[in-house]
């Protein structure tokens, strides 16, 4: 079980909400993806790689059979995955303290939700609610989302100057890779090994790399 | 469809797990024995499938009941009618759900569009697993409801669409590029980046020609190689 | 609205940095408690020496609080509160931090290779249970209470013992107390610095609570959206407050008079490693556009010789300037200089690196990285993360081109929460950079460098300016953990129940 690859922490959160109330979220949702402004406090913040919010309604639950029972839900749910850097745990405060107004806006109408401030009561909500991962697949462990977004910038500069400026003389090619160096100078972060997230995820990790290197 | 943003693809799949026993074991806790046996980083299965930037399995056992402080943020009529009536106040908590299955859940975000990424997961999902049995994706699934309907790409795709849930929201905070690209990317801003620290102070003319080097050593354009492999977890 | 903390019930060492009162000698002694009934009787007579928070001269009617030649404070390992037989149900309500104490937390800390406790004084492999510190504002006054407190040792039969184990000057092992003390210039005067040659100890955060906090919250407490500063809420740094998530500190243990204005201290001995740290910077310097003094200051934020901020006085023009200004300005003007800046003009990290000890242990508002109203609040991921620093620099540096010797900092740190303040800082801003998009470059002084990998930061450079960033590279290891451990910092109230047995969640 592992909610952790690398630098990235997956997270499973499943909340009942009334499901003639759902149009809300729904409509809330469709303003948010309309209105960039809205979703600016969680790209500043810069945590999460991908996110998503799905609306499973009382009747919605996949049923491939008619040897499968019907499912008589009373509510309908909201799913919300997460692929965020560093853990819950580590982070709530950051996410908390960044953008209350939106996490309330998001889960408002969510059954029994106690709003983001103060701390204790969320975090405990969500950790009531949420639902370990057993799998999880992280294409680069080592990069956090603000390298994946650096990395684009490095890559285009790169090819940029490579194209532009590689055979001028030698005195302006200089002063072309300064300029090369100045753009990119928020962008050389090294990528090394995560930081160690638990103690707990780190004593898991160490035993899943003793097993598989006794098996191998 | 909101599940898509840009050339990013958010795929949410609920598979109903049969209502089964084998032997002494439920058919849930096989699959989910099956998850945990993945190998991780480099050598998971995923790691095969082309463009998949992040994904997850787990099993949905059922739903939460919520146990929580009564925190309605609407006016709850109820809190009023509570005081005169103890069945109101009953009724005012929180529902009892449960689920009548469970669900294996697999939740992938990736590059490009689903038919094209499913029918790479169908292909190249293959792995040893933890006890060094080889598997392909019909493992995983196979205690699915109606999985055993599935001999094909086509009919894999099939499954996987009647599974599949829309997102309402998702949201990008990272690049819509090509997983190749993004790992040619971080290649690139890692050697970079050291190229750039080793030059530093040098002359003009010897940058230059370095650069020259540089750029035939680590071919910006070429996806292919040099680049990170997916799933790289050590420098 | 003024709120008033209980003065009397906090102990000083909270409150008051000592060392700016004129005492400029310190000692720490640690414990062991080997009997439960004559451990709290030892307890029960130190409580009656323990220095409160009580402002130093005339109080309230015609009571005069004196300032005593030596003060003493008290706090607990989780082992020591279990060997004076706290109840259960109050030992269970202390957090996981607290509980496993600093060791077992290395892997957090980044306390590895040389930092490893393996290497730490010996005294720290025995078993602390209680800390007690001597500050005074003469080496006699120091030793007189050091003598006071061993009569107790025999007064409660031996109720505790009195470890022995912290390496001293000469190479010995065994001594019985951690002496610390400001350092002194050449004409004996005491200043500022650590062996480095650092002005430290400049701005601690500042509460709700604290005298004149309006003052004294700038560049201190939390930055506002019009740009103003205001006092950290007192629970950040008190339990049995509310603090900046409008709640009481999860971390504080049951009853509430055993949690009620006491704090959670983080105890750590740095040794510096002078040599390597003037070899380093030499070597850098070299390469370096600037002087070696911007070098210096390019690390820490702030110039050596008197602390000024870089972000206010970027180059050596600049800081001739500053200089002249902070020569005519008064002594609340000199404090404001040192405090009161933000890093709003300096996005780029042109002028302070946000690789700079200073950016990363308080970015203030930089962390909205120049993106107007990102957040709630300008300080959203800082005001969560702030702890007060407490500490003097022990030994003396007797070869500034060797490493080995002792000397270095008696770091402390006090908070609510250690997980969620001081090891936050550490592995996320001292050890790690993502919340700075820096990647995993450590800053460079407080850094966990790895031999095998050593790391490297840049300095960032105006875009306008046309000259390139400077990568500091091969960054070695400067500073290394040579012991330290978790306390509780009880109220007077709670030393006093502590030691009478009172101690009874029920």
């Amino acid at each position: 079980m592992s909610n952790i690859a690398g630098k990235a922490y997956a997270m499973n959160v499943i909340t009942p909400i009334r499901w003639y109330m759902t149009w809300i979220n729904r409509l809330i949702f469709k303003i948010a993806l309309k209105n960039p402004e809205t979703l600016k406090g969680l790209i500043t913040l810069s945590l999460i790689h991908y996110a998503r919010w799905v609306i499973v309604p009382r009747s919605g639950f996949p049923r491939l059979d008619p040897s499968q029972p019907k499912e008589d839900l009373q509510y309908s749910y909201m799913l919300f995955f997460s692929n965020f850097n560093g853990s819950w745990d580590q982070y709530v405060d950051s996410f908390t303290f960044a953008i209350p107004a939106g996490l309330d806006l998001f889960w408002k109408w969510n059954i029994r939700y106690p709003k983001s401030v103060p701390l204790t009561p969320f975090h405990k909500y969500i950790r009531h609610n949420q639902i370990d991962t057993l799998h999880y697949y992280n294409a680069y462990p080592m990069a956090s989302s603000n390298d994946i977004k650096s990395a684009q910038k490095i890559k285009k500069a790169l090819i940029d100057f490579n194209t532009t400026s590689v055979n001028k003389t030698p005195d302006d090619f200089l002063k072309d890779y300064n300029k090369l160096l100045i753009d990119l100078q928020h962008h050389f972060g090294d990528m090394k090994p995560t930081p160690i997230v638990s103690l707990s995820a780190d004593a898991v990790k160490k035993r899943y790399l003793q097993s598989h290197l006794n098996s191998n | 469809m909101a599940t898509k943003n840009g050339n990013a693809t958010a795929l949410t799949v609920l598979s109903p797990i049969k209502n089964a026993v084998m032997g002494e074991t439920s058919c849930a806790d096989i699959t989910r024995e099956r998850c945990l046996s993945l190998p991780i980083h480099e050598k998971s299965p995923l790691a095969r499938v082309p463009n998949t930037y992040l994904a997850r399995l787990f099993v949905l056992d059922d739903v939460y009941y919520e146990s929580l402080p009564a925190s309605d943020c609407v006016f709850n009529f109820s809190d009023i009618t509570s005081f005169f009536s103890d069945s109101a106040r009953k009724k005012a908590l929180p529902r009892k759900d449960h689920l009548k299955s469970k669900y294996l859940v697999f939740s992938s975000n990736f590059y490009g569009d689903l038919d094209a990424y499913l029918a790479g997961l169908w292909k190249n999902w293959s792995y040893i697993d933890l006890s060094g049995n080889q598997r392909d994706v019909r493992h995983i699934w196979e205690y699915c409801v109606a999985f055993d309907r599935v001999t094909d790409i086509s009919s894999f795709i099939d499954y996987i669409k009647r599974c599949q849930l829309d997102a309402s929201l998702f949201f990008n905070g990272s690049t819509d590029d090509s997983l190749q690209e993004q790992l040619k990317s971080l290649y690139l801003k890692q050697e970079f980046t050291r190229f750039a620290i080793e030059h530093q102070g040098k002359n003009a003319a010897e940058i230059q020609q370095d650069f020259k080097t540089f750029i035939q050593r680590v071919q910006p354009e070429n996806l292919s190689s040099p680049t990170w492999p997916p799933g790289k977890s050590a420098p | 609205m003024t709120y008033k903390l209980d003065l009397t019930d906090i102990q000083g060492n909270i409150i008051k940095a000592y060392g700016s009162y004129n005492y400029q000698k310190a000692r720490y002694l640690l414990f062991r408690v080997n009997d439960g009934d004559k451990g709290r009787q030892f307890v029960g007579a130190i409580a009656t020496k323990v220095t409160s928070a009580v402002p130093w001269g005339k109080l309230e009617g015609n009571a005069v609080a004196g300032k005593p030649q030596a003060t003493t404070n008290i706090a607990f390992t989780y082992m020591g509160l279990q060997a004076l037989e706290l109840p259960d149900a109050s030992l269970r309500g202390f957090p996981e931090d607290f509980m496993m104490g600093m060791a077992e937390r290395k892997e957090i800390l980044g306390d590895d290779g040389p930092s490893d406790p393996k290497f730490w004084d010996r005294i720290w492999k025995e078993d602390v249970h209680i800390w007690i510190s001597i500050n005074g504002q003469s080496i006699e006054a120091v030793e007189e209470r050091y003598d006071w407190i061993l009569q107790q040792i025999d007064a409660c039969k031996n109720g505790v013992t009195l470890l022995m184990g912290h390496r001293g000057e000469t190479g010995e092992d065994n001594l019985p107390y951690q002496d610390a003390s400001v350092l002194y210039d050449n004409n004996g005067a005491p200043s500022p610095k650590e062996h480095f040659g650092y002005t430290d100890g400049i701005g601690d955060a500042v509460f709700e609570g604290q005298t004149n906090v309006a003052a004294r919250a700038l560049g201190r407490g939390k930055l506002t959206r019009d740009g103003n500063w205001e006092p950290l809420a007192t629970g950040e740094f008190l339990l049995g407050h509310v603090d900046e998530a409008m709640e009481y500190p999860r971390t504080a243990p049951t009853p509430a008079l055993l949690a009620h204005n006491g704090t959670y201290m983080v105890y750590r001995k740095l040794h510096e490693n002078v040599g390597t740290f003037n070899r380093f910077l030499d070597e850098q310097s070299k390469t370096f556009s600037g002087s070696k003094e911007l070098l210096a200051a390019k690390f820490s934020g702030r110039w050596r010789d008197n602390g000024a901020p870089i972000v206010n006085a970027p180059d050596d023009t600049s800081k001739a300037e500053w200089d002249k200004r902070f020569a005519a300005a008064d002594f609340a003007g000199k404090k404001r200089m040192l405090s009161d800046f933000t890093y709003n003009e300096d996005m780029h990290g042109a002028k302070c690196p946000f690789s700079a000890h200073l950016r990363r242990i308080n970015p203030r508002g930089s962390l909205e990285f120049g993106v107007r109203d990102a957040y709630e609040t300008p300080g959203a991921l800082v005001n969560r993360r702030r702890i007060i620093r407490r500490g003097l620099p022990y030994g003396t540096v007797k070869d500034a081109t060797r490493d080995d010797g002792n000397h270095g900092i008696i770091f402390m740190a006090l908070n609510a929460d250690i997980q969620r303040q001081f090891e936050f800082i550490q592995q996320q801003w001292i050890n790690y950079a993502n919340d700075f998009k820096e990647g995993n470059d450590k800053e460079v002084l407080l850094g966990n460098h790895d031999a095998d990998s050593p790391g490297k930061v840049v300095i960032h450079t105006d875009p306008d300016s046309g000259k390139p960033p400077h990568f500091v590279t091969n960054i070695p290891r400067l500073v290394e953990t040579r012991g330290g451990g978790y306390f509780f910092i009880p109220s007077i109230t709670a030393v006093k129940l502590i030691a009478a047995g009172l101690i009874d969640p029920t």
